[in-house]
């Protein structure tokens, strides 16, 4: 692993100073049943192909920010702020 | 041989100075410039080594870094490549894989009885029977391997990692990579070089040091920077390129790669062709020409091509006899005899058999491109059936590849004379054309799985002297074409690399108090606490325990997490972020609370207190400071409410004053009501003390009287000596981290971390009074609802020990044989004047009084559940 992380903030950098969200996520509603707590928290979509993902920049501008990259071949397509309405929910 | 040739322009050493080493043990003499390897050719030293599994001696071969025939130990380092280290005054070299010597060595008989070592023998041979596995490891252990590890008493190195961002970087310094050097470079580019060799100019240094010269000058005037003695041993993703330099790793992320890496001589293929004395030619060139040594007086040159003739020429002009065969006209070598040095070399000239004396064989044979790098970024190579070699095609955007690596001159080779001398595939390896033979017709027929079985080009080389003409050989047993037979996949490392090298200085964070000399001038000892150095005790923790009991003493808690949290929907932020219900909490005062995950695992722990009615102040534990900003972050830029949360864990500092007398210090502090009805336990006042602004809670970890203090760090030193001197009086004490986990211990208040982990729920901890579930929504409120469906597995208790003494952190509690449960903290307590501490026990022995063995070491310790505090059970004390 070695790739350049597009922070919208502070541009590309190395992907050592970020910290991984995993795939963007739908928390469940507090009155859906448990099996779909389960789900949110352990079961991933996994896609092959692009993917929306929380990155940090930890060693950064200490802010979380939403990028889309494709898994297969781990590249990213863009990056932008949670209330972009780029946003998938 | 002992003696060097007349200097030559451009040579690499400097003969006015004279440099002395020791070669296994006996001084020996070179010049400043010199490589080990040129030294020992210098002094006449042919065997470089002993080969890897049948212990031949094996000599000089390549002289450019590309095989492993001359790695030595240095100085206990062991696997240095001779050729490519410079030799150092003092240094102590040892050649290796010799028992009892290099020059003696008595497992040569290895190779006489090669037939008991066919490939794949460590899974053929001394399998059956079991009992002789004993008997045969060691045997095993000693004969196989490369070197023996680095001494222990090694002198401790530090590597060095530098990263730089550069618009190109030029892989390989020969006449191709620095002419696109210097153009990039004209062209306005920033532009960095690397070449693993100690000077520019590649192949021109030794056939034309004029133009050598001209080209290193003309980069630097171009404004390249150019980094010698730096070897690119891998690219990975997004143009990283990692190097080995003289101070350690060099990471480089440029824009553009040109790769200009050159090609690889390779070794012809014939009987003997290992012995010391068959070298490629670029190695006998370099020998005359960078160093003034002459590797032999009597040569033959094998060859196809021009090379060869160039290279006679040069041999000539050193002094040598020559003889050129030229495999074009029909001449083809068969073996070459000799004991530790060549003899002569037998070959097929005109159809009959001749034999010429000679102390050295020249193979000038074809050129590979050295498309490793290439491979490992993704280039696709396509076979190209004129050159006979496969060359880079396709190549990954941003990456460009010019000169010699990009396919130049011709890979035809003489045929393979069948021969009962062993003949070499992989030298590094030992794997002879017999063994290749034997394991296609295993069925091992496969590269890959070949190269597996075999382990040809597995070796220190990784196939730069051998993949080429592996490739070859196996489509010819296999009776395929060399395409369909394909190449293995390339990775990294492309040179071999020191471990150290790659675990080079990666950042290690180290945070100290503003308080920190403070510390340092009171004697304190520090222990790590996460990433922070904090004072762990000033002097006896039992005095320092009695200090806070009896009298009054101070902790410096700078280190804890703090946030302040305003806004209009703060509240409603900290109603998702805490279990516990806040919008009820009253102005000026403060609720414990832990956080929890959605797993309903609590993750950390600290106080809120509410300093106005849309304005909060909160701590967090230390270790948990920079995970819980990053945490409350994340559900910040998720739940967009109207609440700003500003770390303010650096700008404050926060000093606990505990004790009994704690109140009598304040009040020489602080001007504000310290009294028990104006700021009892749980509230907190805005205040000046020590005439600094500062926020004075009322909150305690360690069971007495306490009041924590946070105010601006840049006063943390005023206000911690002013403590100091106001308590002289009173017997005031600094205590330091051990102490403080004693004294909580008492009280059994937990450390998430330490006492819980990462499926500690908040009823098993004991916490279960905070959770509101009839709260809307809360970070892990759906997981704890249905947890209280399920009901109690574990739960965290106090214990007392009655005997066996002090019970280790992580020791198991055992019932009926099993291991049930755990110890996470223990300690000795003067004030109880036990052993006590906290364990996660079953639900079932979590009983008042009921009766505990842990195993702890060797040793068995029994205990007994103790529910209540064991000091201050009803907390007058902590609330006076």
């Amino acid at each position: 692993m070695s790739l350049l992380v597009p922070c919208p903030n502070c541009g590309p950098r190395e992907f050592t100073e970020f910290s991984y969200g995993g795939e963007t996520k739908a928390r469940p509603k507090p009155d859906a049943p448990i099996e779909k707590l389960a789900e949110y928290l352990y079961v991933m979509r996994n896609a092959s192909g692009t993917q929306q993902e929380w990155w940090y920049h930890r060693a950064g501008c200490h802010s979380w920010f939403l990028a889309r990259r494709d898994t297969v071949t781990n590249k990213f397509l863009d990056s932008y702020w949670p209330e972009d309405s780029r946003r998938v929910r | 041989m002992t003696e060097r040739i007349a200097a030559a322009a451009g040579e690499a050493i400097d003969r006015r100075r004279p440099v002395s080493f020791f070669l296994d043990g006996t001084p020996a003499q070179a010049f400043e410039g010199d490589t080990i390897g040129s030294a020992m050719a210098a002094a006449g030293v042919m065997v470089t080594g002993r080969s890897f599994k049948y212990h031949r001696p094996r000599g000089l071969l390549c002289m450019s870094g590309a095989c492993a025939n001359c790695m030595v130990r240095v100085d206990g380092v062991p696997n240095l490549q001779a050729c490519q280290t410079p030799v150092r005054a003092g240094m102590r070299v040892r050649r290796q894989n010799g028992l009892p010597s290099v020059d003696f060595d008595l497992l040569r008989a290895v190779d006489r009885f090669s037939v008991f070592f066919p490939p794949g023998f460590y899974y053929k041979s001394f399998y059956r029977p079991r009992f002789m596995w004993p008997v045969a490891e060691p045997f095993i252990r000693r004969a196989a391997g490369i070197g023996e590890p680095p001494d222990r008493d090694l002198e401790w190195r530090d590597y060095e990692a530098a990263t730089l961002h550069r618009d190109v970087l030029v892989i390989g310094g020969g006449p191709a990579g620095l002419g696109a050097a210097v153009e990039a470079a004209r062209a306005g580019a920033r532009t960095v070089l690397v070449e693993s060799e100690p000077a520019l100019g590649g192949r021109l240094r030794f056939t034309r040091p004029a133009e050598a010269e001209r080209l290193s000058a003309e980069v630097v005037e171009a404004g390249v920077e150019a980094r010698t003695s730096t070897t690119a041993f891998g690219i990975f993703e997004d143009n990283l390129v990692a190097a080995a330099g003289p101070a350690g790793l060099v990471r480089i992320r440029p824009r553009k790669i040109v790769v200009a890496t050159g090609g690889l001589e390779q070794p012809l293929w014939f009987g003997n062709s290992d012995l010391p004395g068959v070298m490629l030619a670029g190695a006998a060139e370099r020998l005359i020409r960078l160093y003034g040594v002459l590797p032999g007086r009597v040569a033959v040159v094998l060859t196809g091509d021009d090379r060869g003739y160039e290279c006679e020429r040069m041999l000539v002009e050193a002094g040598a006899r020559v003889t050129v065969l030229d495999w074009r006209k029909g001449a083809v070598p068969i073996r070459a005899e000799g004991g530790k040095q060549v003899r002569a070399l037998v070959a097929r000239e005109h159809g009959a058999e001749r034999r010429r004396e000679c102390d050295l064989v020249v193979m000038a044979g074809p050129v590979v491109p050295a498309s490793g790098l290439l491979a490992q970024a993704g280039a696709k190579s396509r076979y190209d059936e004129f050159l006979q070699a496969f060359v880079p095609d396709a190549l990954p955007d941003r990456i460009e590849a010019i000169g010699t690596v990009t396919g130049r001159g011709s890979f035809a080779l003489p045929e393979v004379v069948a021969t009962k001398a062993k003949t070499f595939a992989c030298l590094c390896m030992d794997v002879t054309t017999k063994e290749m033979t034997t394991s296609v017709e295993e069925g091992f027929d496969s590269i890959e799985l070949l190269k597996r079985y075999t382990t040809l080009s597995m070796g220190p080389c990784q196939g730069k002297s051998c993949l080429a003409g592996c490739v070859r050989y196996a489509a010819a047993l296999t009776g395929r074409s060399v395409p369909e037979t394909g190449v293995p996949t390339s990775r990294a490392p492309w040179r071999p690399v020191e471990l150290g090298l790659l675990a080079a200085e990666h950042f290690e964070p180290r945070k100290e108090s503003p308080l920190h000399e403070c510390h340092q001038d009171l004697g304190a000892v520090f222990i790590w606490a996460g990433e922070w150095r904090r004072p762990k005790q000033y002097r006896e923790t039992s005095d320092e325990c009695r200090a806070v009991h009896e009298r009054v003493a101070i902790i410096d808690v700078s280190t804890l997490g703090k946030f302040r949290v305003r806004g209009a929907g703060a509240v409603e932020l900290l109603e998702r972020l805490y279990p516990n219900r806040y919008g009820d909490l009253k102005v000026g005062r403060i609720r414990y609370g832990a956080m929890l995950n959605d797993q309903g695992v609590i993750i950390d722990d600290g106080t809120v207190g509410r300093l106005a009615e849309n304005e909060f102040f909160v701590t967090t534990t230390t270790s948990g400071a920079d995970a819980i900003d990053q945490w409350i972050k994340w559900w910040m830029a998720d739940w967009r409410l109207d609440a700003q949360v500003v770390n303010v864990s650096s700008s404050y500092a926060a000093i606990n004053v505990a004790g009994p007398r704690a109140r009598d210090l304040m009040g020489r502090l602080t001007d504000a009501d310290v009294s028990a009805a104006a700021l009892p336990y749980l509230k907190l006042a805005q205040a000046e003390i020590c005439r600094v602004p500062a926020m004075i809670l009322r909150i305690g970890f360690v069971g007495e009287l306490s009041y924590e203090v946070h105010f601006p760090s840049a006063y943390a030193v005023h206000v911690w000596d002013s403590m100091l001197a106001a308590g002289a009086d009173l017997g005031i004490l600094p205590f330091g981290l051990e102490s403080q986990r004693i004294l909580r211990l008492e009280k059994q208040h937990i450390i998430v971390g330490q006492d819980t982990d990462a499926l500690s729920t908040p009823n098993g901890a004991g916490l279960g009074w905070m959770v509101k579930l009839d709260k809307d929504d809360f970070l892990g409120r759906a997981a704890l609802a249905d947890d209280a469906a399920r009901g109690l597995q574990e739960r965290l208790v106090g214990f007392k020990v009655d005997s066996g003494g002090l019970p280790l952190e992580g020791a198991a509690l055992v019932s009926a044989g099993r291991p049930v449960g755990r110890v996470c903290s223990s300690r000795w307590s003067d004030s109880v004047s036990a052993f006590i501490g906290l364990a996660w026990v079953p639900v079932e022995m979590a009983g008042e009084g009921t009766p505990l063995v842990f195993r702890s070491g060797g040793a068995i310790v029994a205990a007994r559940v103790h529910l209540k505090p064991f000091y201050d059970p009803d907390g007058a004390r902590l609330r006076s």
